[in-house]
């Protein structure tokens, strides 16, 4: 296990319906992505910090949501490797 | 009873960024643009035809049909027009049914999308509810983590209309509750609950 910092608040959590494994984690630090149900993450999302809540479209897993916590939206149609601001 | 286990926020400190954003910094932009009106998110999801995102805040329960580019605020009840809303938990299997935590009122439940809702707190301990998780293959059966007063997590069986106490929870305060279709083998499956101190899960056969 390993790859999120240690002793920091998850703020949000995310999990696709369809491929459980694959699993978002929303922290001051940034969002974290595993694809091994928690064992290991990797930082997902360079630029983005102070996350409090993240999400995904059931219909289409790979559409994830992230929120800061003054509500600044981003979105990602590819599993979290890029991201855009929603206006 | 008994505390989660902490399984799963431990290790290492730093990694190298494995993702690359192809523009300015996001964070710059954010500081172009302080989001839209919102205090302390706490909560976002989408419902199970992925066509609505909620988004639940300090200042109340927003609703977006364009993917977050607008928002409108969702009243809750018409006595307390401002509740703070620590979660959200769509009905996976059916898109008119919603259930929202609240730190003052305990949990609501609509059943038409969004237009009406009722409290549906009978049998918690406590009304500052800081999450709710359906479970993905019985939708009937939540669970909700309740803070201070009556602190612990709740089990429903028939979808709010009666809450029973199974758990102490989790160490540290409970931002975010969901059920992940990960079989234990045992019967179960397993809760997973952010939190002040981690991330951790424990199997829900509690």
């Amino acid at each position: 296990m390993g790859g999120l910092p240690t002793n920091r608040t998850v703020n949000g959590f995310a999990v696709s319906p369809s491929d459980t494994r694959v699993m978002y984690v929303a922290t001051r630090d940034g969002l974290f992505k595993s694809a091994d149900a928690g064992a290991s993450w990797k930082p997902a999302g360079q630029g983005l910090k102070n996350l409090a809540a993240v999400t995904l479209n059931p219909q289409k897993p790979n559409e994830v949501y992230a929120a800061t916590a003054d509500g600044i939206i981003f979105r990602s149609t590819n599993g979290g490797t890029t991201w855009e601001r929603q206006p | 009873m008994r505390r989660f286990p902490r399984v799963l926020a431990t290790g290492v400190t730093a990694l190298a960024l494995v993702w690359t954003v192809p523009f300015r910094s996001l964070a710059a932009q954010g500081e172009a643009n302080r989001g839209q009106g919102f205090e302390h998110v706490h909560a976002l999801a989408m419902d199970a035809e992925g066509r609505t995102l909620f988004l639940g805040a300090h200042t109340g329960f927003f609703r977006s049909e364009d993917g977050g580019r607008s928002w409108k605020p969702v009243p809750l009840s018409t006595t307390q027009t401002h509740l703070d809303i620590m979660a959200i938990a769509p009905d996976l299997r059916d898109p008119r049914i919603l259930y929202v935590a609240t730190h003052e009122r305990g949990v609501f439940q609509s059943r038409d999308g969004g237009t009406t809702w009722s409290e549906v707190n009978t049998g918690l301990g406590g009304l500052d509810v800081h999450g709710v998780a359906v479970d993905p293959n019985v939708p009937s059966k939540l669970h909700a983590a309740v803070r201070e007063k009556g602190e612990g997590v709740y089990r429903t069986t028939n979808a709010g209309g009666k809450w029973v106490r199974v758990d102490d929870g989790p160490a540290g305060e409970v931002k975010i509750l969901t059920s992940v279709n990960i079989s234990t083998g045992m019967g179960g499956i397993f809760l997973y609950a952010g939190t002040a101190e981690g991330l951790q899960r424990s199997a829900d056969c509690f």
